[in-house]
């Protein structure tokens, strides 16, 4: 009994960092860009103002309005995605979007006025200047993935609703804790609770070496 | 020699100007001090100077050429003579030598080259047991020296001091004084902020900068 638990909380967390994962990397796709396009070109605090309370959206909202979306009414129903491992990505990659360009914007921008200007003081050229205006924000970027990975493995609204919490499918920690906990076996939805903090610590430390060995 | 011609610069999204009418040679072998209260523009006319910020209005004339009208890679030609050190210190997140060594590299100097003659300029400054500590590692003083070795080692004809000596000791305000007084010699120029007076400074020129304008005394 213990053992088939164990099993089955490994698999649902693995599923949950590739699908959590799947969606950070999805998401950096247009975030990363659109935090360099904004730091360059946005003067003000109205569209940083935005992109921060957007970090707040609720789950289950845009669970929602992307349930309408990929339902088969609506109008990428055809993509056939409602109830599948992608859709949950693409809902969380969403999710994550304002977190990321929010945090790293500000870290990108710190670094072209700092660093670039630095760099060009001593002679490099504009290249040379983003360069290690880039190299030298790697550690806050970082940081900035970290936490938005961290945002998308612990919602629940997306993973639910667009996810179906099918089993061996579309399963997550979160998912999984909810269903554990309506049907009252409270000691498997502690340890699926265990290993979502733990996959949290564990990150975290990882992320510090890295930070570290870059720096 | 840097000529700001009719020189006008506000910050975007200002409406106040920063400098007015700002008219200045800056010439080599010639140390210049700039004098004047907080915030009164003396930070922003040495960025002026040292070729990153463009005037709102007027002109940066380089060795003959309107500066902001060249090419990029002339620019970088151009810059590549006046270095400007920054109030406050900023250095990469690397070893003190690698920091040092930074502008040569970027110059295409060989990794061990660029190495040793970091350790001349640290020898010089008397700073050569800093050179394996990280950035993190240093006092202000001493992140500020480092910031001032990496400027020396490119040998610029214009040398921008931003508020040299405000993290320096006596004994390392000293040493950068001797050093002001070999570079000037050697025909570099200087210009440099500072709200401490040292008589020992090689002064050929004060400009006194208030409300973004500027006058001068030989």
């Amino acid at each position: 009994m213990i053992f088939e638990l164990n099993a089955e909380v490994l698999e649902i967390t693995i599923r949950s960092i590739m699908i959590s994962g799947g969606a950070v990397l999805l998401s950096s796709t247009w975030s990363l860009p659109l935090a360099y396009i904004t730091s360059i070109k946005v003067r003000g605090e109205l569209i940083p103002s935005i992109l921060e309370a957007l970090i707040g959206m609720p789950t289950v909202l845009l669970g929602l309005l992307l349930y309408f979306l990929l339902s088969s009414q609506g109008p990428l129903g055809f993509m056939r995605m409602l109830y599948t491992p992608q859709a949950i990505i693409l809902g969380q990659a969403l999710l994550i979007t304002p977190l990321i360009i929010a945090t790293s914007y500000r870290i990108l921008r710190y670094s072209i006025e700092t660093y670039g200007e630095l760099a060009l003081s001593l002679g490099a050229s504009k290249g040379q200047a983003m360069i290690i205006a880039f190299r030298e924000s790697i550690p806050g970027l970082l940081a900035s993935l970290t936490m938005a990975f961290s945002r998308a493995i612990g919602e629940l609204g997306i993973a639910l609703i667009v996810g179906g919490n099918i089993k061996g499918y579309t399963r997550v920690l979160t998912t999984a804790i909810a269903l554990e906990v309506s049907k009252g076996d409270f000691e498997k939805a502690v340890s699926l609770g265990m290993m979502l903090l733990l996959i949290m610590v564990v990150l975290a430390l990882t992320i510090k070496s890295i930070r570290r060995l870059l720096t | 020699m840097i000529y700001l011609k009719n020189v006008w610069f506000r910050y975007p999204g200002s409406n106040s100007w920063v400098l007015r009418d700002i008219n200045l040679k800056v010439l080599p072998n010639e140390v210049i001090y700039i004098v004047g209260p907080n915030g009164s523009g003396k930070t922003t006319l040495l960025k002026i100077i040292g070729l990153l910020y463009k005037p709102t209005r007027g002109y940066v004339i380089v060795e003959g050429k309107e500066f902001w009208s060249l090419s990029e890679s002339l620019k970088t030609k151009l810059r590549r003579d006046v270095v400007y050190v920054f109030e406050k210190p900023i250095l990469l997140r690397r070893s003190v030598i690698e920091n040092v060594a930074y502008g040569l590299l970027i110059r295409g100097f060989r990794r061990d080259e660029a190495f040793r003659m970091a350790e001349n300029v640290l020898n010089t400054l008397g700073v050569n047991y800093l050179a394996n500590r990280d950035w993190y590692e240093l006092s202000a003083g001493e992140a500020q020296i480092v910031s001032i070795a990496r400027a020396l080692i490119l040998r610029p004809k214009i040398l921008l001091l931003d508020e040299p000596f405000t993290h320096l000791d006596r004994a390392k305000r000293s040493k950068l004084i001797e050093v002001i007084s070999n570079l000037k010699r050697n025909g570099v120029g200087i210009v440099l902020t500072s709200h401490i007076e040292d008589t020992r400074l090689p002064i050929d020129k004060i400009v006194y900068i208030e409300n973004g304008s500027i006058h001068e005394r030989t």
